[in-house]
């Protein structure tokens, strides 16, 4: 089993640092900003300088896991779909406008999608397994799992999650990239497993992606086959949380976290979040599937239990 | 040349992303690197390689260069005054 110790986000609802998100948290507005806190509490002023939004989220968020658990991270795991959008559109105007015939260093270094990763360990001391995954909309669930095979390996505590940025550019990809009615958003969840319980609420049981699935059919069949291969049915299910609404029907109750998250296409690590605090507010419940089907053709899958439940 | 070593500090700023200072907390003769002046680092010397190329048209082939050029705005507006 794998014992989710501490998680921690930041996104445009106040969900860093809270005891459980589920207090504060609203359906977003496009009106909805991201909520900072503090950077320089957590990176030092010289080189928050030249950090772009998702290294200061990715950054701030692993350090205040860290801070919360005794022993340094064995692995760390990190998803992201378009990495660093910020610094990767500086570089790229740069090429084209610049008039000398050297560009700006920091800009292309701050470019590529392991930046995050690599940041956070520099900002850790950590020297461990370090690893970026980028798989489009299922860039959290890769990472989750394998920050999951690192426990299987017998890493004691590791450090997975997934970060975001939104730019004004991403405007112009709206009608290919997006569920048409969200705000694009950015947003950091990163969470610390084990496979000690610890003082942990929940555990991970499971996790599973699917790529290239077809209809809705498909997709039923898929999450049911999931869901047996994990000694349990649709009806054990206390909380669906996913990406869309095509799927109300499968538990007694249903939330589409876009709604909460808005537009980035790792939010599904905010929703395990969500449902990690869920299971502190909800003391009756005990099972919750997580269903990442933001792009029509995939479909990620993580089934989150309280620990008293039997895997 | 207080001309050029205002002018300096202003890019200095942008170029590195000093949001905090203005260019009146950079002393002419402080040093740039180092625990004692601004604090900069290796990254912030290819910034100012970049800076020359762009702003002034300076190229600094030889890298071993930069640490006598850059180690202050005057030593800087010195050097840009003698190879403009």
């Amino acid at each position: 089993m794998y014992f989710i110790q501490h998680i921690e986000s930041i996104t445009h609802q106040n969900s860093f640092q809270k005891e459980n998100i589920w207090d504060e948290l609203k359906p977003l507005t496009a009106e909805n900003q991201l909520i900072s806190p503090d950077y320089k509490n957590y990176i030092p002023v010289a080189a928050l300088r030249r950090l772009s939004t998702i290294l200061r989220m990715g950054i701030t968020a692993s350090k205040a896991c860290q801070e919360k658990v005794p022993n340094e991270f064995d692995s760390i795991s990190v998803g992201t779909a378009l990495g660093c959008l910020t610094d990767t559109e500086k570089f790229l105007v740069t090429i084209n406008t610049v008039s000398g015939d050297v560009l700006s260093p920091t800009a292309f270094i701050q470019s590529t999608h392991n930046t995050i990763s690599g940041q956070i360990s520099l900002d850790l001391k950590n020297h461990a397994y370090n690893m970026t995954h980028t798989q489009n909309a299922l860039s959290f669930e890769v990472a989750l799992k394998d920050g999951l095979l690192c426990i299987d390996e017998g890493k004691k505590s590791v450090l997975v999650g997934a970060a975001d940025e939104a730019i004004p550019f991403l405007e112009r990809l709206r009608g290919s990239l997006i569920l048409t009615h969200l705000p694009f958003t950015s947003g950091a969840t990163f969470a610390v497993l084990s496979g000690e319980k610890g003082n942990s609420i929940a555990f991970v049981q499971a996790c599973e992606v699917y790529f290239s699935t077809k209809s809705q059919e498909t997709l039923v069949t898929l999450i049911n086959q999931f869901l047996d291969a994990n000694n349990c049915s649709s009806g054990d299910l206390d909380l669906i949380l996913e990406a869309r609404s095509d799927f109300r029907f499968l538990a007694k109750n249903h939330i589409s976290f876009t709604d909460y998250t808005g537009f980035y296409q790792s939010a599904s690590a905010f929703a395990l979040h969500m449902a990690n605090d869920w299971l502190i507010g909800n003391a009756d419940d005990k099972r919750i599937l997580i269903v990442n089907n933001l792009e029509s053709n995939k479909l990620g899958l993580t089934l989150i239990n309280r620990n008293e439940v039997e895997a | 040349m207080s001309d050029l070593k205002e002018n300096l500090k202003a890019q200095i700023i942008e170029q590195l992303n000093l949001e905090d200072l203005t260019p009146a907390d950079i002393q002419d003769d402080a040093p740039l690197f180092g625990d004692q002046g601004l604090g900069l680092d290796s990254i912030d010397a290819l910034e100012f390689i970049v800076l020359l190329d762009s702003n002034y048209g300076i190229k600094i082939s030889d890298p071993n260069e930069g640490k006598e050029i850059f180690q202050s705005v005057n030593t800087l507006a010195d050097y840009i005054s003698k190879h403009q």
